[in-house]
């Protein structure tokens, strides 16, 4: 639950790139709506629920609901789904799902809801933040429990396969959703597989089997602005967890350190995939900006602004689709954004103050918060290949996950009086070497190249 | 002419004339047989109470059988007793009283005997004395307050050069010029607006005090200060730019803090100009107090004092100063690496920590 609201601040960037990207797109849908006593010519329905109620009942009894719950007042926090994976009492869930007992084990304890309703404490075993999984066991239980076998690797599925996601969707109750298997998402750091149907908030952690009840994937987010874009983490990961952590001891202290290490390595790799791939050029004007290159991240474009009569202004924002989730942060992902403005009309005088005028709204931590401390900055004119730019570098410490920086730069060129580029590159969550080695990659990707 | 002047001039000087010959004088210089006239004023100079002298010498105090009866329980029954001295000076005589009587700052207590050079008011009681003798200089006749082209040019030329400085503002903002058109009457009307609302108050004030509205002093007094505030900005946030020195351009309001403490404290003189010093001195202890308040919240919250994290303000790019050379990216980025301590430093503090809690753990 907390998850999408956290997702949605996010993607919501994506949202707004899309609407604007793809105006032309006609509602084909809306344009003929079909009565809903209707039933659909082409899929017999019956087959469909009786296929779901078939998958549902094998996974009743397998299938749990994951609450974390504040130890002072017995108030749950956070609900999410999960599901047996050993005899012995291993469930696997979302990492998002159980953070808090990660981050916060003295304020929070886990308990599980299975579906015949009685509760029980359990406790974590491991997690891994890369993929958003965690291992938990039901606690002081010598009990044998009904498990989900993995569908295995030498089995892949074919896109347009019916797999079948389960979960508690917003503590509503136990739900099965039919969809359909599209292959892996592009452009996802890690594998993510690309579901099409419905999951919900509160289903996190929940597994989504094949037709056999073998479980394929696991529950993780879904993408706002669309309708059933929903995402899954391929099961091998879980499987890779579990043959990890299976015998691990619970985590009874505060796994800052186990986090920070994960989120280490996560962007050391971030960082060697970014700095492997050369940044393409975009063209504004006379000015060379670097842009990711497409198989790492999407960039939005949009030209002209209507609203301003007086100045060209093309915005570029690109953004990679995938981040991590640590607690309170979402991290672990890098964008950049660009403003060319054009004001010949304008004046030197006028342009130069509408210019730092958009210098000067960009958002950095005047403050300090909980979990980050506020920014500090450093800035000076710079000069690549006579190009003559203002350069500000700000940097946020994360408090408890100690060793990440949120590192930005912003860079405004000063070589034409009407004209100019304003850019910016956020990496959150990555060591303060690798920061800079970021900046100076992006920095190195301006250029001015004289109007034809 | 004035004929009293004629006659002072005739006579001989006053000053070389022996103590017993002043009687003399006085008395031979009053030919209506007035020797003079005490006039008594509250604090704002309104006149409670006059008396024209006819004889030496004059008792003042709260009892009826006085030359001069003044109504204030501060006042003794019998409180001074006048008598000339040397020309242009009076003797006074400090009688039966607990609060005895003040001049020129100084106290005098029962049985003092001092001499008051008249000009300078008498304090006894909440009430005033002043005295002026009948053979004493009079101060010459003052001009009525005329319009003078002098003020008048510097009170227009102060207005327009605000509205111009306003319509210069808005138009460097504007986008597009064809909203000019549509805006310029609304920003100027306001700025006019608030010229007089803020002049009137303090003519207000003035009145009050002074008894004088003085309206257009304050207005040039704002006007200026806002064109010193509105020039010393842009001057600070040019030196930022040309220089590279984002320090000066992170603390620019500084000059906006100054110019509104010099304008503050002019208007303060107008409304209460005897009390020059204690304005300075209150003035400036409002700002440093104001300052440090701020400063000192800022510090305590954010750890730093100016919360503009970086140079904002914009120029053409040949008004850089060739001083300001730009430096290569890996030098930049040396410089940078030192953002690495002062990060180790904040992470030490835990009051930094007090920020708001950017986590929002909501169910759903």
């Amino acid at each position: 639950m907390r998850w999408l609201t956290v997702g949605c601040a996010v993607l919501s960037l994506i949202c707004v790139c899309n609407a604007q990207a793809q105006t032309k797109p006609a509602p084909a849908a809306v344009s003929a709506p079909v009565p809903a006593l209707l039933p659909a010519p082409s899929v017999a329905p019956g087959a469909i629920s009786q296929d779901a109620q078939r998958v549902y009942e094998g996974a009743r009894d397998k299938l749990v609901q994951i609450r974390t719950v504040l130890r002072n007042s017995d108030t749950q926090a956070s609900v999410g789904s999960g599901f047996f994976v050993s005899q012995g009492g291993l469930i696997i869930t979302n990492f998002h799902v159980a953070s808090q007992l990660a981050l916060e084990p003295d304020r929070y304890r886990g308990v599980y809801v299975p579906v015949d309703g009685k509760e029980a404490p359990v406790e974590l075993l491991a997690f891994d933040v890369q993929h958003d999984l965690a291992l938990l066991r039901v606690k002081n239980s010598g009990a044998q429990y009904p498990s989900f076998r993995f569908r295995g690797a030498d089995a892949p599925l074919a896109p347009g396969e019916r797999i079948y996601s389960l979960g508690n969707p917003k503590d509503i109750g136990f739900a099965v959703t039919a969809g359909t298997y599209n292959g892996l998402v592009l452009r996802s750091f890690y594998p993510r597989i690309f579901f099409g149907g419905a999951i919900n908030p509160g289903m996190s952690g929940g597994p989504v089997l094949d037709e056999a009840g073998r479980v394929v994937g696991i529950n993780v987010s879904k993408r706002q602005d669309g309708e059933q874009l929903s995402f899954l983490v391929p099961a091998e990961f879980a499987q890779a967890l579990l043959a990890r952590g299976a015998d691990a001891k619970p985590l009874t202290q505060s796994a800052n350190a186990e986090v920070t290490r994960q989120l280490l390595v996560h962007q050391e790799q971030l960082t060697q995939r970014f700095l492997t791939t050369p940044l393409k050029a975009q063209k504004h004007g006379g000015y060379s900006v670097p842009v990711f290159d497409d198989a790492l991240a999407r960039c939005w474009g949009s030209g002209r602004d209507a609203d301003f009569k007086a100045f060209d202004l093309e915005r570029t924002n690109c953004q990679m689709d995938s981040y991590l989730f640590a607690g309170d942060i979402t991290t672990g992902l890098i964008q950049m954004r660009y403003e060319a403005y054009d004001g010949p009309k304008l004046g030197a005088m006028r342009f130069s103050q509408l210019y730092g005028q958009s210098f000067g709204n960009e958002r950095f931590a005047v403050q300090g918060t909980r979990t980050m401390t506020a920014a500090e900055c450093s800035e000076r004119y710079i000069e690549r290949q006579g190009l003559v730019m203002r350069a500000v570098v700000c940097i946020s410490a994360y408090r408890k996950l100690v060793g990440l920086y949120d590192v930005s730069v912003l860079v405004a060129s000063l070589n034409r009086p009407t004209q100019g580029v304003q850019g910016r590159m956020d990496a959150r969550g990555v060591s303060f070497a690798n920061g800079l080695k970021l900046v100076a990659q992006y920095l190195d990707g301006f250029k001015w190249e004289a109007p034809q | 002419m004035n004929p009293l002047q004629d006659m002072e001039r005739a006579s001989p000087l006053a000053t070389e004339t022996g103590g017993a010959q002043v009687d003399e004088d006085q008395v031979r210089l009053a030919p209506t047989g007035l020797l003079g006239m005490v006039d008594v004023t509250d604090r704002h100079g309104n006149v409670q109470a006059r008396l024209p002298i006819t004889r030496w010498p004059v008792t003042v105090g709260r009892a009826l059988d006085s030359d001069l009866v003044l109504e204030d329980v501060h006042v003794a029954g019998e409180h001074l007793r006048l008598t000339p001295a040397r020309a242009g000076h009076i003797s006074v005589q400090v009688m039966d009283t607990n609060n005895g009587v003040v001049l020129g700052g100084k106290q005098y207590v029962r049985g003092d005997v001092f001499d008051w050079p008249l000009g300078n008011p008498l304090i006894l009681g909440r009430l005033h004395l002043n005295l002026r003798l009948a053979n004493s200089e009079l101060a010459p006749e003052q001009r009525l307050p005329r319009l003078l082209w002098r003020t008048s040019i510097s009170t227009i030329g102060s207005v327009l050069l605000t509205l111009l400085l306003t319509s210069i503002q808005l138009w460097l903002k504007i986008g597009d010029t064809q909203n000019m058109a549509q805006e310029l009457p609304v920003v100027l009307g306001g700025a006019l607006a608030v010229l007089v609302v803020w002049s009137g108050l303090w003519a207000l004030a003035t009145k009050l005090f002074s008894g004088q509205s003085r309206f257009w002093r304050h207005v040039r007094i704002a006007s200026l200060a806002f064109v010193a505030a509105d020039l010393m900005e842009f001057v600070a946030e040019l030196l930022a730019f040309s220089l590279s020195w984002e320090n000066v351009g992170r603390f620019a309001y500084l000059t906006l803090v100054l110019a509104a403490a010099v304008g503050i404290y002019r208007h303060l003189l107008v409304a209460a100009p005897q009390s020059r010093r204690g304005l300075a001195v209150g003035v400036t202890v409002f700002v440093l107090l104001g300052m440090s308040t701020m400063w000192g919240t800022q510090w305590l919250k954010n750890k730093r004092l100016s919360n503009q994290l970086y140079m904002v303000q914009m120029f053409p790019p040949g008004w850089r100063l060739p001083i300001a050379k730009p430096v290569s990216v890996q030098q930049f980025l040396g410089e940078a690496a030192g953002i690495e301590k002062r990060l180790a430093k904040r992470l030490l503090d835990k009051r930094d920590e007090s920020g708001a809690d950017s986590s929002a753990d909501e169910v759903e």
